[in-house]
């Protein structure tokens, strides 16, 4: 495939809790997708930065008017400030990968595939600017492409904001080949959250904290070992044990997501539904649960059985494919959708 | 290996396919496999069909009785069984997205006042102030431009689909031959019930992107739709607020009611959607009037008033799940 020497082709994920980039360079950056400017000049001079992502954003968010623009898997309507965000935090991963000035950018960006379904008009006009010529497609769609599952796969790409759902039937997924549920990172959280507080009615802590906690010791089926966190009870930190709250909450995502792989299963031709129930891929953040695949591979015996293995490198599956998109795409491709 | 090549090739084509139909405000393409499945079913409709609609389209656009409502009226029922509207009880829905439509933009400047005003202008700058009031109440808003753009009629209609709005409501200012003309009115979607309906619907469709093929379509989708009795519902509440607010405003204001035309705007929206003409430009005092903020402010205000009253009304139906009108 011919390309201009010095165009820089990027393939984005732009996720609800975290982005990643994959450029034509080798470049590979992952950050959490939390934008956030200072609230007022005494903040500017701390932070000392007009504007700040990622883990950084997440610091000093007491001092900033902090963001994450794809909450629930959409970009809020209406919300300039959201936009913005989608904009300054895609211009700072292409700055990641080293984009030269004036080096001519092609992007694909791969999003939550509700935010396509619901307002692809919207999010093409928050996007515009940031490269020289973009493409918009959705997750699950660039999983599979980077991993040339095109033809008799589900993809169920697992974020933070919502869960997506695709068949690939050998054709760009349509809506009847997708389903999104809420039921997702963000939800596991909240419902960890819950049990934390019912049974530690006197512990403080914050919904960040419950992200690290599942970060760091989420699991599905049988505990790899005790999960115990620090929380605080009045001024004393104490250890607390959240074991069983853990599985509870991960194991939450189990029944909906099983449930709706049987949906879309049985949607598909007969005479292709067992090559689709045994070609079923795990992707995003979620799909880094251990004991996940064999969870859900297990509440899917109730159904008819089938295989569920996690794709390789979840974290850069989505930009990998991404990329991918890009490098495959004509010139003429690229003509049509410059900006 | 080659035939993996090709499937990839096929599938980024598509890719790009839909990217640049966004691009372009296009609405999704049909499936392709989906149509082969269905070839033989729509052959056979298309067969029985297509004379239907010629019987149609001869009846609707060769009709000269005034009072007859052309699209309304279904062939003989001794060979057709007569369609049926809806009953809105099947359609009670909360009312959650508004779309407005700020007339014309860009080099379709519209209606244009002696003192240098443009409708453009006019009604985007009220969109803009309807727009905020709605938000305060919760409700989302979308607008099919915010700028001095132009947006094709086409255009607009499918941003409104595609946003899924729950109510389309599209702002004009007025221009008649006669400069004393203090005329508000509101339409939505039917036949026109009078020359000059017609005339101003033609005016408003020009440059709309369409083609007849479209436009026949179009209204062939509209005919037996609970759309057509909302948006006169709609229309009635906005059409009184508009005579109560600007009527103190301007005493001279005359209240010429809700009217029903053809606008390609309504035809091709999904949702219900009215027309409103909220002022006169031809007229001196009210082109004066319209230049003042405040007054465009108080047509704002009784947009919003209608349109809260109307939706209001809609979603406690909705909620107690009864139909409207029943209580």
């Amino acid at each position: 495939m011919s390309k201009k020497p010095d165009v820089l082709n990027v393939g984005i994920d732009l996720g609800t809790s975290r982005s990643s980039i994959s450029a034509s360079n080798g470049a590979r950056h992952v950050v959490e997708s939390y934008v956030g400017w200072p609230v007022d000049m005494v903040a500017r001079r701390l932070v000392k930065k007009p504007v700040l992502f990622g883990r950084e954003a997440l610091e000093n968010r007491p001092m900033l008017d902090l963001r994450r623009p794809l909450e629930h898997g959409l970009i809020k309507e209406g919300s300039e400030r959201d936009e913005q965000a989608v904009q300054e935090l895609l211009r700072h991963l292409i700055s990641l990968a080293g984009a030269r000035d004036g080096q001519p950018i092609r992007a694909v960006l791969g999003v939550p595939a509700e935010a396509l379904r619901t307002s692809r008009q919207n999010l093409r006009g928050a996007v515009k600017g940031v490269a020289d010529a973009l493409m918009i497609v959705s997750e699950p769609f660039a999983v599979s492409y980077g991993i040339e599952a095109l033809l008799h796969t589900m993809i169920v790409d697992i974020g933070a904001g919502t869960t997506d759902f695709c068949v690939m039937r050998g054709r760009y997924p349509t809506e009847e080949d997708q389903r999104t549920l809420t039921n997702a990172g963000d939800s596991v959280d909240e419902q960890l959250a819950t049990l934390v507080r019912s049974k530690h009615p006197d512990a403080r802590f914050s919904i960040y904290m419950v992200r690290e906690w599942k970060e760091k010791w989420s699991f599905v089926g049988d505990p790899p070992a005790p999960v115990v966190v620090t929380v605080q009870k009045g001024a004393k930190a104490t250890p607390i044990d959240i074991t069983n709250e853990m599985r509870r909450a991960c194991e939450s995502l189990l029944g909906p997501i099983a449930e709706t792989m049987a949906d879309l299963l049985a949607r598909v031709d007969p005479e292709y539904q067992e090559r689709v129930r045994h070609n079923i891929i795990l992707a995003g953040g979620g799909s880094q649960i251990p004991g996940l695949a064999a969870g859900l591979e297990r509440v899917l015996t109730e159904y008819g059985g089938g295989a569920v293995r996690v794709v390789e490198d979840p974290v850069f599956a989505g930009s990998n494919g991404s990329l991918a998109i890009a490098l495959d795409a004509s010139e003429g491709d690229w003509e049509s959708l410059a900006d | 290996m080659a035939s993996s090549d090709r499937l990839k090739r096929r599938i980024l084509r598509e890719a790009v396919r839909e990217n640049v139909d966004v691009m372009h405000g296009l609405p999704r393409r049909p499936l392709q496999t989906a149509v082969r499945l269905r070839r033989p079913a729509i052959q056979a409709a298309l067969l029985v069909g297509l004379p239907l609609l010629g019987f149609f389209a001869f009846n609707t656009l060769s009709s000269s009785a005034p009072d007859r409502a052309p699209w309304l009226a279904a062939p003989s029922a001794a060979t057709f069984s007569a369609p049926r509207a809806l009953a809105p009880v099947t359609a009670s829905l909360d009312i959650r997205r508004i779309v407005l439509d700020p007339g014309h933009g860009g080099n379709d400047s519209g209606a244009r006042a002696a003192q240098g005003i443009v409708e453009k202008e006019i009604t985007l700058d009220i969109a803009r102030a309807l727009r905020a009031l709605l938000r305060e109440e919760k409700y989302e808003v979308v607008t099919t431009r915010d700028a001095d753009t132009f947006v094709s009629l086409r255009q607009r209609a499918h941003l409104a689909n595609i946003e899924r709005g729950d109510l389309f409501v599209s702002i004009h200012v007025n221009s008649v031959p006669s400069r004393e003309c203090h005329a508000v009115e509101t339409y939505y979607l039917g036949p026109a019930d009078d020359p000059r309906a017609e005339q101003l619907a033609g005016k408003e469709n020009r440059d709309s992107g369409y083609h007849l093929a479209d436009f026949r379509r179009l209204l062939e989708s509209v005919y037996v739709n609970v759309r057509q009795q909302e948006s006169r519902k709609l229309a009635h509440v906005v059409q009184k607020e508009l005579v109560a607010v600007l009527g103190n405003a301007n005493p001279a204001i005359r209240d010429k009611g809700v009217r029903s035309a053809p606008f390609l705007v309504l035809v091709a929206t999904e949702s219900p959607g009215i027309l409103a003409e909220v002022s006169c430009l031809s007229n001196d005092e009210e082109a004066r009037r319209l230049a003042e903020p405040a007054y465009r402010q108080s047509i704002a205000r009784a947009l919003f008033l209608g349109i809260h009253a109307y939706a209001d009304a809609r979603n406690r139906v909705a909620r107690l799940g009864q139909a409207p009108g029943s209580q």
